[in-house]
């Protein structure tokens, strides 16, 4: 787990940032707003990730080609045509399109890793424990047995394995199915026998005799609440301007892009420091932690 | 009347048509937007449901089991691809009726993307699956289709290649295309369409050879728990 | 007013023939330590159960429950939940959710408590019970004992004025256990707790408990304090004396004179009066192991093995010959690399270096099909791991069709009357032989066990030990994983100590566990002082008698 201070905010922070991110990156198609989506989330994926991160951005780069270089094939509009083929018109227009749809799905794939790390599941329950109990319960529950299914399969196939009932790499398939299934269905029956004895646990803790309560183990602090104030002023200010139509971005039949300059440049500043909130976070807190060795 | 039959009403004749809309008035991905609160307005009714009905100890354990069971079981399988998750889902829906078909699959696919990474597809993938789930409880527990291993492999062939899999397919659709090109939506639905066609043999596969003694060890479990009289699911 | 009354309580399963509870009457008082012995099928569960509504089977029902002087049925849901805490067996299946902090928070979730309540109950139970450290952790991260750790201190952040154990060690290693087990007396001792707990393990809460109560047969059969239990089954000739601690078994075996030692000081005490001088005869013959092994079914050269590249090494040097016929057995702490050597012997793990050699052949000569159809077998620690079918009888003809074999395999593990039932439907002994019927069915020539004695009660280990025997006597070499050292002095032919990723020690099991005086038996430490190299009770009640004629 990476030392990141956003990931230490309260989930309510982190669910909100998100929600507001991918709402932005998923409606927004001005190529600045888009460039700072990929910049900026590129850049926290990094920091979340480590080095290892770097091999699932390139990765993403021929998938940003693949999705420009598609667009054309089937969106003919546009009013410089580059070439023909199949006889249908290949537009400069409908490429640039196709390069803004790359990046807006690059971006997603982005910010969805990192919340992927902040959003965990036990964040996700605690959020929304009180409003969904029995469903976050159902989720908890999932997460638990899912790693305890897997270790339990393993058990199987290598207690199978040693009595000369395994399958090698080079069985057919339908050998290999078969034995799957014969490891899943022992599987189901042991962990069903199991959730006996995890029902009767709940019952005898009392589930079920009165209103669920929800343990907050994440606690708003005055921190959390201040970026919460800062996150929804910055989002207010980008729904603004882009209502307003400063981000407002038309790429065919003709080319209609806002100009980003003078007043209009604010919004696009309010979009950056927003994405960059993580960021910033973890830098400021960087800095003070070197400080504070340097003093001792 | 219940709370969630309210919230039925006031999805479908308030929240729905608002959404539309609203989402004629978007710009950019108006229509993966649009598409997706729809469908999360859709869903709100049946979690409602499940949380009114204040299920028992023993329905939230039986419906956690199978939703992992769903997610680990491809570590069982040592064929790399094979997802035995929709036929495991679609079981649970024939074993308990359809609202349990329902959560099961929704709450697998939700749950196994805290495990495998969420996307933009994640709440088409929910109710892709809760709805399969969902209905195949509705078929079964019916009896408007019998609880044969042929039929329930045809079945579970036929959900992935109609629904679950052209469901996925539009979320990505939504998601990149440009404007309403028909065109490339026809060839997104053909290039998915081999995908899917895995995906529906696997199913099958799976329904086929491994539906019955489920279906019978779950029989076992309703058994042991006393709640073989209910009719009503768990 | 007593805390627990009850009258006349009988019970009948809906599919059983007989009663599991039959005119059963108890008075359990506040604050006692109560433990309830048995056999397997005994009723001691049953009887467990009913002192919980919601835990209570389905059935016919005779009698009733007082608790606090009220009919239990009329003490609310939740009342009971929160004044009765009862930890089961199985650590793994107890726990609901995925984090520690949300397990210990789980019951106070469910009886509604607001936060500031929450907050200060987990934070006191951490605290108490020494899970500050792993307090974030996930669930799956920890160890059997940590587990059922966790599922004691959950269950007592809701204050509960009794708890009730069902077996709550049986899964666990011995340290674990007596950690736990202290644990309990701890929470007996200085909160005031009832407890009312089964297990197998006498020795270690026999001497700590108030009142012991023996059930067979659905009855109550003997109520009284543990040394007039142990006065009381001596004199009936009843089988649970086999279950009870060494001391006592000693001291009523010799025809000890005067108050019956529960406890190996008490013991040691009791043989310091008997021999106020040494006696003539004091101690068995011991010939040492043989050095050199002709013909080993089994030989393990220098084996290394790490799981990970970067991760340490678990097997570090293991070297071993195990003489054709012969019963080895490998003890040693937890994640010391013994299951780890079990899995490099039947070629799950590859060690990177050293070579493991089967009736002289190198292991990766063998195919698969040679090496497990009539060479190598492993019954797993959990024999549930084997079970895929739905009938006793199905999984045994999923091994072979030769019903002659089948029939002879039946015979030989006792498991004749269970053929129809469903594998899951038997006690934990009974999974485990039908477990081992079905790994024998691929006849090996070397068997190995890992942990065959894990959760099953003295009965069984002696039909398991009987077994193992005949196999010996076929000429079958088996190979042991196993925590109980108990069993190990008894049946082992050469006991090896595992270490720090070696075999350290390698003996007969007399010379074995006669050298150590830590890890030994408790027959071993009570006798040490008087006579050399007694590591049974058997042992020890042979040498008095021959002392005391001679």
């Amino acid at each position: 787990m990476t030392n990141d201070p956003f990931s230490k905010c309260h989930p309510t922070v982190n669910f909100l940032y998100f929600l507001g991110v991918i709402g932005c990156g998923v409606l927004i198609q001005h190529p600045a707003y888009l460039a700072a989506g990929v910049l900026c989330g590129g850049l926290y994926y990094l920091l979340l990730n480590g080095r290892g991160g770097w091999r699932r951005i390139l990765g993403l780069l021929p998938l940003f080609v693949l999705l420009a270089a598609i667009n054309p094939l089937f969106n003919t509009q546009g009013q410089r045509i580059l070439f023909r083929i199949f006889g249908r018109p290949y537009t400069l227009e409908a490429l640039l399109y196709g390069g803004a749809i790359g990046a807006m799905f690059v971006s997603m794939m982005l910010w969805f890793g990192c919340y992927d790390r902040v959003l965990t599941g036990d964040k996700f329950t605690s959020l929304f424990g009180n409003l969904i109990p029995a469903i976050s319960l159902l989720l908890v529950m999932v997460f638990r047995l899912v790693p305890h299914f897997i270790r339990k399969t393993r058990q199987i196939v290598g207690a199978r394995r040693s009595i000369g009932k395994g399958v090698g790499e080079a069985a057919s398939g339908a050998d290999k199915l078969k034995h799957g299934l014969v490891v899943l269905g022992a599987l189901t029956s042991w962990a069903l026998e199991g959730s006996v004895v995890t029902g009767d646990s709940m019952r005898a803790r009392g589930y079920g005799s009165a209103r669920r309560s929800s343990f907050m183990i994440y606690r708003m602090t005055w921190a959390d609440y201040a970026l919460l104030a800062a996150m929804m002023g910055l989002l207010g200010l980008v729904i603004g301007f882009a209502a307003g139509g400063s981000a407002a971005a038309q790429f065919t039949p003709s080319l209609k892009i806002a100009p980003v300059s003078g007043f209009r440049a604010l919004g696009l500043g309010a979009y950056w420091a927003y994405l960059l909130i993580p960021t910033v976070l973890y830098v400021k807190e960087a800095i003070q932690w070197h400080i504070s060795r340097l003093k001792i | 009347m219940k709370k969630s039959h309210w919230a039925t009403l006031l999805v479908f004749f308030v929240l729905i048509p608002l959404t539309l809309y609203l989402g004629t008035r978007l710009s950019g991905r108006s229509y993966y937007i649009t598409g997706t609160l729809i469908i999360l307005e859709l869903m709100v009714p049946f979690f409602m449901a499940f949380e009114g009905r204040k299920p028992q100890a023993r329905e939230l354990v039986v419906v956690a089991v199978l939703s992992a069971i769903a997610i680990a079981g491809r570590v069982a399988i040592p064929i790399p691809h094979f997802k035995a998750a929709f036929a495991i889902i679609m079981l649970a829906g024939i074993a308990f009726g359809p609202e349990t078909g329902f959560i099961v699959g929704a709450i697998t696919a939700f749950a196994s993307n805290f495990f495998y990474g969420q996307g933009a597809f994640t709440p088409w993938q929910m109710m892709g699956y809760g709805a399969g789930g969902m209905l195949a409880g509705f078929l079964f527990r019916r009896g408007w289709l019998p609880r044969n291993r042929w039929v329930m492999a045809a079945f579970g062939f036929a959900a992935v290649i109609v629904w679950v899999g052209p469901l996925l397919d539009c979320s990505h659709i939504f998601l990149t295309l440009g404007s309403t090109d028909w065109v490339g939506a026809l060839g997104y639905l053909i290039s998915g369409f081999w995908v899917n066609l895995v995906q529906g043999v696997c199913t099958m596969l799976v329904m086929l050879l491994f539906g019955i003694p489920l279906l019978e060890k779950l029989d076992r479990i309703k058994m042991k728990y006393g709640m073989m009289e209910d009719e009503n699911g768990l | 007013m007593a805390h627990f009354q009850i009258e006349d309580l009988t019970f009948a399963y809906p599919t059983a023939k007989g009663r599991s509870l039959d005119g059963v009457n108890l008075t359990i008082d506040r604050g006692e330590y109560v433990v309830l012995c048995g056999k397997s099928g005994s009723g001691k569960t049953t009887l467990l159960r009913h002192l919980k509504t919601v835990l209570t089977p389905h059935g016919k029902r005779g009698g009733r429950v007082l608790f606090n002087g009220v009919d239990m049925e009329q003490v609310s849901q939740r009342d009971q939940a929160a004044k009765i805490g009862y930890v089961m067996q199985d650590p793994d299946n107890q726990i609901v959710t995925d984090k520690v902090w949300h397990e210990l928070a789980f019951g106070l979730e469910s009886l509604g408590c607001d936060q500031k309540t929450m907050r200060a109950r987990v934070a006191e139970m951490a605290c108490y019970f020494g899970i500050q450290d792993w307090f974030h952790r996930d669930v799956a991260t920890l160890s059997g004992g940590q587990k059922q750790l966790l599922n004691l201190a959950s269950i007592m952040a809701m204050q509960p004025e009794t708890l009730i154990l069902d077996e709550p060690t049986s899964q666990l290693d011995p340290i674990a256990a007596s950690d736990f087990l202290n644990t309990v007396r701890k929470i007996n001792v200085e909160l005031g707790t009832t407890v009312i707990i089964t297990e197998h393990r006498l020795e270690d809460i026999f001497p700590y408990a108030d009142r012991a109560i023996v059930m067979d047969g659905g009855q109550v059969i003997a109520d009284d304090t543990p040394r007039g239990i142990g006065k009381a089954l001596h004199e009936r000739k009843n089988d649970m004396f086999a279950a009870m601690p060494t001391p006592v078994r000693v001291f009523y075996g010799a025809n000890g004179q005067g108050e019956c030692p529960l406890t190996v000081r008490e013991g040691r005490n009791w043989l310091n009066r008997c021999f106020p001088a040494p006696p003539q005869i004091h101690g068995l013959p011991a010939e040492p192991l043989e050095e050199e092994v002709t013909n080993p079914a089994l030989s393990l050269k220098e084996l290394w093995f790490r799981y990970e590249k970067e991760s340490p090494d678990v097997l570090r040097g293991v070297s071993a010959q195990v003489p054709t016929g012969s019963l080895w057995a490998i003890v040693g702490g937890n994640g010391a690399g013994k299951s780890t050597t079990l899995k490099a012997i039947c070629g799950i793990c590859r060690p990177y270096r050293g070579k493991v050699k089967i009736f002289g052949k190198p292991l990766e000569k063998y195919k698969a099909k040679e090496l497990f159809g009539g060479c190598l077998a492993m019954l797993p620690q959990d024999p549930k791991s084997l079970f895929v079918k739905k009938t006793v009888r199905e999984e045994l003809a999923e091994m072979t069709d030769d019903r002659q074999k089948i029939d002879e395999v039946t015979a030989l593990c006792q498991i004749g009357t269970l053929l129809d039932s469903h594998p899951y439907d038997l006690s934990g002994g009974e999974q485990q032989r039908s477990a081992l019927a079905k790994v024998l069915l691929t006849q090996p020539r070397i068997l190995l066990l890992d942990e065959p004695t894990k959760g099953i009660d003295s009965f069984f280990k002696e039909k398991l030990a009987d077994i193992l025997c005949k196999l010996k006597d076929q000429g079958v070499t088996i190979v042991m994983v196993s925590h109980d050292v108990e069993f190990c002095a008894k049946y082992a032919d050469r006991v090896s100590m595992f270490f720090d990723g070696q075999l350290l020690t390698t003996d007969t099991p007399r010379r074995f566990f006669g050298g150590n005086s830590f890890y030994t038996t408790a027959a071993g430490r009570m006798s040490r002082h008087v006579f050399d190299l007694a590591v049974t009770a058997e042992d020890v009640v042979g040498l008095c008698r021959q002392a005391q004629e001679g």
